[in-house]
């Protein structure tokens, strides 16, 4: 375990020092939720459209945040592999579990503080808009975003252990917009039907914004709340157990 | 005095090229043995087995009486190795490079001391909060070597350690590496000669992964009949061809 902190030290200080994570895990989610408050509020009440409503912005905010944190791992693994740091620290007494965790670590960290300073600026932008949010739902929410915010950080060790430095970036990209999508952040994708409906199903991204917005409402029903977060703790759990799998098999190939 | 590295018939074979064909090699505790020899030779591939970094083909080989394949867990106690790229971490300052191998090898009650030994050991004070990437070659080098021995390996392996370094920059490395040569066995690899000539116990010339000889400066010259250690890896080279 202390290897694993060591590593972790050193991934959190290597992100901490890269003016793009706090550009795009920290301040790129405010600027749209400020931007998404400012579209809702341009839309008559009439319309009925409650997707931008800061309830629900709020909620889909958390998830959108956490899909950086999955860029943000698959870079930092991808770039470690293309250099030979790793190969040095191949040959030291650390363990694949050190690695792993050594990237997951000070991701769930950043996501907890993205999450908090998100959410924060939600209060803030439902006191001057005309839906309260309740406190202790913000702050539940941190907490129970985690399991999501693990799902994305495998998913980015895996795209991170597999792709070199440039693709894993570029798939990164793909899998936000479509995980954007059809996890219902920026539209309501339960009321689409077809393709969208069958693919909404089969992945965990919307899971995880439900599971957001249901702790934000403090609404813990069977569906809104158990079942979301019975699939994102699942999801979370086989995708790390995938990319502990990928990362050890990837560092023995390293080692042939 | 014991063996520190023990190799017999090492192998490493890829599909279409063997790098290392059957070493077999002695090296002595405290001892610094070069390995020499041109691109390609195969001195590279030799550290990487004996770091644990690949797997040899066929052969065996040992540090400290722990075999490479076999006890690799306990190899990887024993060996510190400074790559051929400097491989430190580009955003951590000097003295964050340092305790974060500390981490890894030491007991937690270790690493400060560790820390400021090894700091004024290569003489880091003044860059000790300076970030890695700032570095100039000769630092970062120096920085890298320190990270391979803050983990007080019984074996340093130092992969080409001057490799693109001005000469004072160069020179200034070779002293730290004749300080580390009394406490430690260490194995170097490079493909210049002077340094070779000036660092090492015993040379061991390599070439298409074949060991071509193996000896102390004046051994090899005996065996040429040439002075120096140039003349002496040229009268080899020629008659390799």
């Amino acid at each position: 375990m202390k290897r694993t902190m060591a590593y972790a030290k050193r991934n959190l200080i290597e992100v901490y020092r890269d003016p793009l994570s706090w550009i795009f895990c920290i301040a790129f989610p405010i600027v749209m939720l400020i931007i998404m408050s400012v579209v809702n509020s341009s839309i008559p009440k009439e319309a009925g459209n409650t997707m931008f409503r800061i309830d629900n912005l709020s909620g889909g905010i958390v998830v959108f945040g956490q899909m950086f944190i999955m860029l943000f791992t698959a870079i930092a693994v991808a770039k470690d592999r293309s250099s030979t740091f790793l190969t040095r620290l191949y040959s030291s007494p650390m363990k694949s579990f050190d690695f792993v965790w050594g990237y997951i670590l000070p991701m769930l960290l950043t996501a907890v503080i993205q999450a908090f300073v998100s959410l924060c600026a939600a209060f803030v932008i439902s006191l001057i808009s005309d839906y309260s949010l309740n406190i202790a739902g913000l702050l539940l929410t941190v907490i129970l975003s985690l399991p999501s915010a693990l799902m994305f950080s495998a998913i980015g060790l895996i795209f991170g252990t597999l792709c070199n430095e440039k693709a894993a970036p570029g798939i990164c990209s793909v899998l936000i917009s479509l995980g954007s999508m059809i996890g219902g952040i920026w539209f309501d994708v339960e009321a689409a039907g077809g393709f969208m409906y069958n693919l909404r199903k089969c992945l965990p991204f919307l899971y995880a914004t439900r599971l957001a917005r249901s702790v934000i409402d403090m609404n813990f029903g069977v569906k809104e709340f158990v079942l979301p977060l019975i699939v994102v703790v699942a999801a979370a759990t086989v995708l790390t157990l995938i990319a502990s799998i990928v990362f050890n098999s990837r560092m023995r190939a390293d080692q042939m | 005095m014991g063996y520190a590295i023990k190799t017999e018939k090492l192998i490493k074979s890829y599909k279409d090229k063997t790098a290392v064909d059957g070493l077999s090699l002695t090296v002595n505790e405290g001892e610094l043995i070069a390995l020499l020899g041109v691109n390609g030779a195969g001195k590279t591939t030799t550290v990487k087995m004996l770091t644990c970094l690949t797997k040899p083909t066929e052969g065996k080989a040992e540090i400290m009486g722990c075999d490479v394949i076999k006890d690799s867990e306990k190899v990887k106690r024993l060996v510190g190795v400074s790559p051929q790229d400097t491989s430190v971490a580009e955003n951590l300052t000097v003295k964050e490079n340092l305790e974060f191998m500390a981490d890894i090898y030491l007991p937690k009650d270790k690493t400060a001391s560790a820390v400021e030994k090894t700091i004024k050991a290569f003489n880091l004070d003044e860059f000790k909060d300076k970030k890695a990437r700032l570095l100039s070659g000769g630092y970062k080098r120096k920085l890298s070597i320190a990270m391979a021995i803050i983990g007080e390996p019984k074996v340093l392996f130092l992969d080409e350690p001057t490799l693109g370094l001005d000469v004072l920059a160069r020179r200034q490395l070779w002293r730290e590496i004749e300080e580390l040569k009394k406490n430690i066995t260490i194995v170097l690899t490079t493909h210049y000669m002077e340094e070779a000539q000036a660092l090492a116990d015993r040379i061991v010339i390599m070439n298409e992964g074949k060991v071509m000889a193996i000896g102390t400066l004046g051994q090899l010259e005996n065996m040429t009949g040439k002075k120096g250690l140039e003349d002496v890896f040229v009268s080899i080279a020629e008659k390799m061809e």
